[in-house]
């Protein structure tokens, strides 16, 4: 029996061929099996087996061969089919298995192995030597006791299996369900979430959301804003006693009428060497336009004081600085000599063509940036205040580069080099220009020459540099009231600022393209004509045609200012 | 530039998602704790405000901060299709005076949150980081020790990866097919979009958090 169903398992497609009635009469079968089993439907069904598992295989020889990596999905659905299908035919044909008999005609290669195993009623040695194996492990210190008791306990074992397996299955369906993979023969059942919870669920996600990308429902009332009664730890340092919230510096004011002596205090590691500028400072921004001998090139160059007195520092433009500016001071009177030899060269430069002037001056930039080691990106906020400041001062022959002066009042009390004092334009123009080159000439040379490299390369490189440089220093609030920049990037205009300065100052000569720009109204001529003088300049000057329209701005504003 | 995703999960379910997580990037999770100061340019910065991310780590003993710009988001057809969100974001380290520096330029407080949950920062065909935290509102300015969640049953699931414009097709991809393996605890999506809750998160959590079940015979 076991080898007549081992023969039919192993040929479903073929032997029915063989269990058919001899050709020569169409004889049937018994009807009783007949009843119970309709040979042909079993014969084509497997033949459909047989079609169905070919295709397969070569579709997973398909895949083997070009290497992808099938969609599992699909096949397993597809083996489960066939699957499906081989277990029914089977079954079917077990029912009237006993009904036939293995009966070949010939002994060919094909069969000649499998022939005697079929026919033997007998197990093979082998095999029974595997059967007797089993039964002895099975009956394992049960065939001492009688055979009742023997099957007792078989049943026992029998129905202890078939619990497992019921667990089994069980277990394997709550997860089928839960993972929403389906039944085998259903479909999936998918959780649900109750309504009302999921309406309370997505609420709930649209308020985080908020919360985390636009800061929905985390600003504070304005009242509630006030400095907090106790900070952080990591906070506390930062934000000081009192000064939390958006509040500017206050101290803008108090610095700039007692510079000295608070200079040095607020100065660390620098000499304190403010006290002589400060005073000749407040001397000078008393004087006359014009009137003054500058004597003292260095003295007059980086007193905070004109801020005091300047129009800007009217308009609050100069509230913090004051360290800063302290520092100029210091940075100014150490590097006092350095600044007469630059005197010395800048007069000779003035009389030099414009673009010998420019070229010359950018080496004596230089090398006056070289010479500076303090403080290197502190004057860079300085530097944004006097962006416009720089481009008047560059108005005309007139190259203060190394001559910081703050408004009209400092020009008057500093010292030409040249003595050519550009009266037709006003001393408005001179002045901030010249305040700025001090204050890029202060900087260290490192990064002095970085910017000003940076500055003759792509301005767009520039900005994030300068962003960099920038934000590494406390950038003062000095130009807040004043300056309004278009544009949404609070660093990109100011590095715009440096940038353009540098600009300025690398076209010191070319004074008369700076005319048009204070005068036009966010005009961009200005650049252009800086652009025609200063061969070098002319792709910065071009690439800067974005940005500078602040400087205008200011300069107008700066007017303004001075004139009121 | 980064890609970036982000999801919910209910706190019930989140430590079943950080074993999910523990084998799926390989690496130990860190503690996450965040005080992020957002804040807003002035009108005197432009007519457009800027808005700038103060970022302070307190999981240190040493409090370390970072500046971060997030820019706006890539557009287009190309975007669309990307189930990852692609901006521009600029970000450094910075020192504590950084708040003191931008409030000395204009930027005035605009809102402050406190993230505190556990991240991941793992490889998986591009540097990808997984955080988990609830997000926290603080009922006083700067008031961290009192912060509440903002929203208490639910936390934000983020996936970020840095990129840049050549290679930010291939992180976007990175990043969706590891989203994939987080489906059965919770849907991730460009920031803005919402996802709701997954039905299988019950489930699945319960089986991550589970040791294996099943009966020896």
């Amino acid at each position: 029996m076991a080898a007549m169903e081992g023969a039919l398992q192993n040929q479903p497609p073929q032997p029915l061929q063989q269990q058919q009635p001899q050709p020569a009469a169409v004889e049937r079968l018994n009807d009783a099996v007949q009843q119970q089993l309709n040979l042909k439907s079993v014969k084509d069904r497997a033949t459909n087996l047989f079609k169905n598992i070919t295709r397969i295989l070569e579709d997973l020889d398909g895949h083997a061969r070009t290497n992808t990596t099938p969609k599992w999905q699909d096949l397993l659905s597809q083996y489960s089919m066939v699957n499906l299908e081989l277990f029914n035919i089977v079954d079917e044909i077990k029912k009237v298995s006993k009904a036939f008999v293995v009966y070949p005609k010939n002994v060919n290669a094909e069969n000649a192995v499998v022939l005697p195993v079929m026919l033997s009623s007998k197990l093979l040695p082998e095999m029974e030597v595997e059967d007797n194996a089993k039964r002895e492990q099975l009956l394992l210190g049960l065939q001492s006791l009688p055979i009742s008791t023997q099957i007792d306990k078989l049943k026992a074992r029998i129905d202890m299996i078939g619990a497992a397996c019921e667990s089994a299955e069980k277990v394997l369906a709550d997860t089928r369900k839960a993972y929403c993979i389906g039944t085998r023969q259903g479909i999936p059942v998918v959780p649900t979430l109750d309504k009302a919870q999921a309406a309370k669920i997505q609420e709930q996600e649209n308020l985080l959301r908020a919360a985390v990308n636009y800061g929905e429902a985390l600003r504070l009332p304005p009242d509630q804003r006030q400095n907090p009664p106790a900070l952080p730890m990591h906070l506390v340092d930062v934000l000081g006693g009192g000064d939390g919230g958006a509040q500017a510096f206050p101290e803008a004011s108090g610095m700039y009428s007692k510079n000295t002596p608070v200079s040095s205090s607020n100065l660390s590691g620098q000499s304190p060497l403010m006290q002589v500028p400060g005073s000749q400072l407040l001397g000078r921004s008393a004087a006359s336009p014009g009137g003054t001998s500058i004597t003292n090139f260095d003295n007059t160059t980086t007193s905070p004081l004109p801020y005091a007195n300047s129009p800007r520092s009217g308009t609050n433009i100069m509230n913090t600085p004051s360290p800063q500016q302290q520092n100029q001071q210091q940075k100014q009177q150490q590097q006092q000599q350095q600044q007469q030899q630059q005197q010395q060269q800048q007069q000779k430069l003035m009389q030099l063509p414009p673009q010998q002037q420019l070229l010359a001056q950018q080496q004596f930039r230089q090398s006056a940036m070289q010479g500076l080691g303090q403080n290197p990106l502190h004057q860079l906020h300085d530097l944004q205040g006097q962006a416009q400041q720089k481009f008047q001062s560059l108005h005309g022959q007139h190259q203060m580069q190394f001559s910081p002066s703050m408004g009209h009042q400092q020009f008057q009390g500093r010292q030409l080099p040249s003595g050519h004092v550009p009266h037709g334009i006003g001393q408005n123009q001179l002045n901030p220009g010249s305040q700025m080159n001090r204050h890029l000439s202060q900087f260290s040379g490192a990064a002095n020459s970085a910017l000003f490299n940076a500055a003759q390369t792509t301005p767009n490189q520039m900005i994030p540099n300068m962003s960099a440089t920038m934000s590494s220093q406390s950038l003062l609030p000095r130009m807040q009231p004043q300056f309004e920049m278009p544009g949404n990037n609070p660093q990109r205009s100011h590095a715009s600022q440096i940038l353009s300065d540098q600009m300025f100052n690398m076209g010191a000569t070319n004074t008369g393209g700076m005319m048009p720009l204070q005068q036009q109204h966010g005009s961009q001529g200005a650049f252009g004509n800086m652009a025609q003088n200063a061969q070098n300049l002319q792709s910065n000057m071009v690439a800067l045609q974005g940005t500078p329209q602040n400087h205008p701005n200011f300069n107008q504003q700066r007017q303004q200012n001075q004139q009121q | 530039m980064e890609c970036v995703v982000q999801g919910i999960i209910e706190t019930q379910h989140v430590e079943a998602l950080e074993i999910l997580l523990q084998g799926l990037c390989g690496v130990r999770r860190e503690p996450l704790k965040v005080h992020e100061i957002c804040l807003k340019s002035g009108p005197n910065l432009g007519a457009v405000p800027s808005e700038v991310r103060l970022i302070c780590n307190l999981e240190q003993t040493e409090p370390t901060w970072t500046v971060r710009f997030v820019g706006g988001a890539m557009r287009g057809a190309g975007a669309e299709q990307l189930s990852v969100l692609v901006r521009t974001v600029i970000e450094s380290k910075a020192s504590k005076n950084v708040l003191r520096l931008f409030y000395a330029l204009g930027y005035k407080l605009d809102h402050e949150l406190l993230r505190v949950g556990f991240a991941f920062h793992f490889q998986r065909g591009t540097q990808m980081t997984v955080t988990v935290s609830s997000v926290n509102k603080m009922p006083q300015l700067h008031n961290t020790d009192e912060a509440v969640p903002v929203t208490p049953g639910i936390q934000l699931v983020e996936v970020t990866a840095p990129a840049s414009s050549e290679t930010y097709t291939e992180v976007a991809s990175a990043v969706s097919s590891f989203c994939e393996y987080l489906a059965p605890l919770l849907h991730l999506s460009k920031p803005g979009i919402s996802t709701g809750v997954v039905p299988t998160a019950a489930a699945a959590a319960a089986s991550l958090m589970s040791d294996g079940g099943g009966t020896t015979l």
